[in-house]
């Protein structure tokens, strides 16, 4: 994917912009070279580009004073969260004023009795969590990066973690989100009638506005957490077991999938015990009542066996945390099979994973490169793993047209583009594998009763009429992910 | 005027923006009081677009049109032991009207039921569309997958538009497994304690599927197979076994209100408003309440929705300014239900 030509005109007034930013900002505005550096990209780590000038707001009101100043002046505005997107929806422009909501990070109200917690934009993920685990509360997203990611970041994206089919994504635990616009006016979404604004704005990726508060749901902690490992001879055989779970009734907490390749891998890394030659394993966490838990694991514990699988149920916490180690240890454990991944996200429907694996196969063998599958078995989102070397010649094209074959090839079976690393610049230009003209055109029309000049994170999500390689991948150079100490999974 | 397929809505609505002849839609007719007064040049009937289209149990989706009654899609789901987690509800008998309630219907009223509390309302439950604009073009949006953030969510949208961004021609849900259930009761209670016990159950790890207070009785029904199901009734010792939830919900011709609020603040807002005929869903975060309309004002400065009568309740500018966008970005002519939802 190439990157728009930045607009020069804007690059000309450059300074001027910068004292107009640093007259609503005094000690917010980044505009040094090494400064900027720090902002040149997110967690797809294949694009970088700084950004004109960044901006580090601390209140509700200076965001609406830069969205104000960026409408007069016809400056682009991109938000930013913690960066670690990985579809770069965070990419700066050279041409654009970066917001970065990070310093605007108190949690305003805990609300225990309402099960509401009131927080600006860059509260992290888990300090919701942190802040009423005490009482025995929990915000239920927990997309892998939740250490790092901000809320803020969580709603542009619509985050979602491995526990969404059961507790839903971000979308699915709002109460209410304030939104500044790029006429600077703030508005509350999520109450007092009208339309659903709060639902599209949510999954917006910084295209509509700018979130400057929210309102999320706590959960009640479940009382307990149960474990189980099923270990298949045969793909369609696991695939099998998730639908009988499913169509039995049970919602897992979590229900994971790993392919042969994923096993061998995550065994060569850390041991996690999944036994040898097995053709697909899935880790499942059943959660609730102590005789809910219990019903439930031995429900799907019978599933799997019936269909022949090796069955192992966790006895104690840290057989848990080994069952699940292998699971959290895929990203990593690829990474060292090759210098170079690109992660994946689609979505399936579920009955047409042997197929899609198999496929996936083809295509591999094909594009003569290595890859493995991470799958949330429970919602069908997958995560294909692709391993490649950059500094072989054509290797990184060859592993991104595999990646965009494989995108295509989910559209194709009745899924999705992306589950839930949102579209970004990575598979802007895919959207219309997905979507026809009329149903893009009804999107842009959406896009601009909220911004009609377009200056809000431009260039991501939609394609342009100058649409070129399709791509889609999480990029992970010289053996390094971005943020790496971050886990992935 | 008919259609019967998307293709003749589609023609239905070119013909009408030819013409700047505005339509009111009508799936099962039973809502057609619900939101603002809209006065149309002509009845787009559209209940012959109805039917399952695709159900598919082990994945949690099923596909209808939208005219699709909703007790025939409930008894499809039943059949594998499946239900739409925010539970639809039939207006009928509340609204006074007569004919089938449709799914589609349902959907542009946000007419969901107690189990919202733990599934969510229709909007959390609606994954994809098909739609016809008031440009007279055929779109999709969301998809048939339960996890997917693959352009903006517009089926959100149209939860609860009345019909004012678009005609609906296929809805695509999620949907969620049933279990046995049960009806526990406990009577005799004043608001105050009646809401202070359900927020207790709300914060408990029994996953209710309905917390109701209904005059003078809290319900809670909890859900599961015999031994969770027998857990739970354990941990609510002294509630009384009941059939059915008992709503006492009879608004007579008021005016009917729900109202969003904090589950801490229903009882002061009972209190305060004095409503004749009220029950509480969702602990106390929903409040449906009956009023004679020159008591509308009393509502003016809550989070109230009039479902039936002609309040208007204030929005900001700014919000009201967002709201005419995003109908225009729809329906630029302003062709479908115009001003039934205020903008």
């Amino acid at each position: 994917m190439e990157l728009a030509e930045p607009n020069r005109e804007i690059l000309s007034r450059r300074a001027e912009i910068v004292a107009g930013l640093k007259s609503i900002l005094p000690d917010g505005v980044v505009a040094d070279r090494a400064g900027l550096a720090a902002f040149d990209g997110d967690a797809l780590s294949a694009y970088r580009q700084a950004p004109l000038v960044c901006v580090l707001p601390r209140t509700k009101e200076q965001v609406a004073a830069v969205l104000n100043f960026a409408n007069a002046n016809g400056v682009p505005i991109v938000p930013r969260g913690a960066g670690t997107s990985l579809s770069g929806g965070a990419l700066p422009r050279a041409d654009g004023i970066l917001i970065a909501l990070g310093r605007m990070n108190r949690i305003l109200e805990i609300d225990i009795d309402n099960r509401a917690v009131t927080v600006e934009p860059g509260v992290t993920n888990l300090a919701i969590t942190r802040a009423v685990e005490e009482q025995g509360f929990y915000y239920a997203p927990d997309p892998s990066s939740q250490i790092a990611c901000t809320i803020g970041g969580n709603i542009a994206e619509n985050s979602g973690g491995l526990h969404c089919l059961k507790y839903g994504l971000t979308t699915n635990n709002l109460l209410s989100v304030t939104l500044t616009t790029i006429d600077g006016e703030t508005v509350l979404l999520g109450s007092g009638g009208g339309y659903d604004l709060m639902g599209v704005v949510t999954g917006s990726e910084g295209l509509l506005g700018v979130v400057v508060e929210a309102t999320v749901r706590i959960l009640p902690k479940p009382p307990m957490t149960r474990t189980l490992m099923a270990a298949f001879g045969s793909v369609p055989d696991a695939g099998q077991c998730v639908a009988e779970i499913i169509a039995s009734g049970i919602v897992p907490a979590a229900m994971e999938f790993m392919d042969r390749y994923c096993i061998e891998a995550v065994e060569a890394y850390c041991a996690p015990g999944y036994p040898k030659g097995a053709e697909g394993v899935l880790v499942i966490d059943a959660d609730g009542l102590r005789s809910e838990v219990d019903e439930a694991i031995a429900r799907i514990a019978a599933i799997a066996r019936g269909l022949g699988a090796e069955v192992r149920e966790a006895t104690d916490e840290a057989e848990r945390a080994r069952l699940w180690a292998g699971r959290k240890s895929a990203f990593p454990a690829m990474g060292r099979l090759a210098p170079d991944m690109l992660c994946m996200d689609g979505t399936i429907p579920r009955r047409k994973l042997p197929e899609v694996l198999a496929r996936m196969s083809a295509m591999a063998k094909d594009y003569g490169l290595g890859f493995c599958n991470v799958f949330h078995a429970g919602d069908g989102n997958l995560h294909p793993l692709i391993i490649f070397d950059a500094m072989k010649e054509g290797e990184l094209a060859r592993a991104e047209a595999f990646g965009a074959d494989i995108l295509r090839l989910c559209v194709e079976v009745g899924g999705v583009l992306t589950g839930e690393h949102g579209v970004g610049v990575e598979k802007r230009d895919l959207m219309p594998a997905m979507f026809d003209e009329s149903d893009l055109a009804q999107q842009q029309r959406l896009k601009c009763a909220f911004d009609s000049a377009g200056l809000l994170n431009p260039g991501k999500v939609f394609p342009t009429l100058s649409a070129c390689v399709e791509q889609g991948h999480l990029h992970v150079s010289d053996g390094r992910m971005p943020w790496p100490n971050l886990p992935r999974y | 005027m008919f259609a019967e397929t998307e293709a003749q809505v589609v023609d239905t609505v070119r013909a009408a923006r030819e013409g700047r002849r505005t339509l009111e839609i009508v799936a099962g007719g039973t809502r057609r009081s619900v939101g603002l007064p809209a006065p149309c040049d002509e009845v787009l009937d559209v209940s012959r677009l109805r039917g399952i289209v695709d159900y598919q149990p082990e994945e949690l989706i099923l596909t209808v049109r939208p005219s699709t009654p909703l007790a025939e899609i409930e008894n499809v789901l039943a059949t594998r032991n499946q239900r739409l987690g925010f539970e639809p509800q039939d207006w009928s008998a509340l609204l006074g009207s007569c004919g089938a309630a449709s799914i589609g219907g349902a959907v542009s009223a946000n007419a969901d039921g107690p189990a919202a509390v733990r599934f969510g309302r229709a909007r959390d439950h609606l994954l994809g569309i098909r739609a016809v604009n008031g440009f007279g073009e055929a779109f999709k949006a969301g998809g048939k997958v339960v996890k997917n953030v693959t352009g903006f969510d517009i089926p959100k949208l149209f939860c609860g538009a009345l019909g004012t961004l678009g005609v609906l021609t296929e809805l695509t849900f999620r949907v969620f497994p049933k279990g046995p259930s049960l009806v526990l009761a406990k009577r005799g209670l004043d608001p105050d304690e009646g809401f202070a016990l359900l927020r207790e159950a709300w914060s408990s790890p029994l996953d209710a599927t309905a917390l109701i207070l209904a005059r003078d009785t809290a319900y809670v029904r909890i859900e599961g197979e015999a031994q969770s199901l027998a857990e739970k009734r354990r941990l609510l010792d002294g509630w009384s076994e009941e059939e059915t939830i008992d709503f006492g919900f009879a608004p007579g011709p008021r005016d009917i209100w729900r109202v969003l609020c904090k589950p801490t603040d229903a009882g002061a807002l009972v209190r305060k408003v004095a409503a004749p005929v009220w029950y509480a869903d969702r602990a106390g975060a929903l409040l449906w309440m009956a009023a004679e309309p020159a008591q509308s004002t009393k509502f003016a400065s809550l989070d109230a929705e009039c479902v039936r009568g002609s309040a208007r309740q204030p929005r900001s500018a700014a919000r009201a300014e967002l709201d005419r966008r995003v109908k225009a970005a729809f329906d630029p002519l302003g062709l479908f239900n115009p001003g039934r939802m205020g903008v």
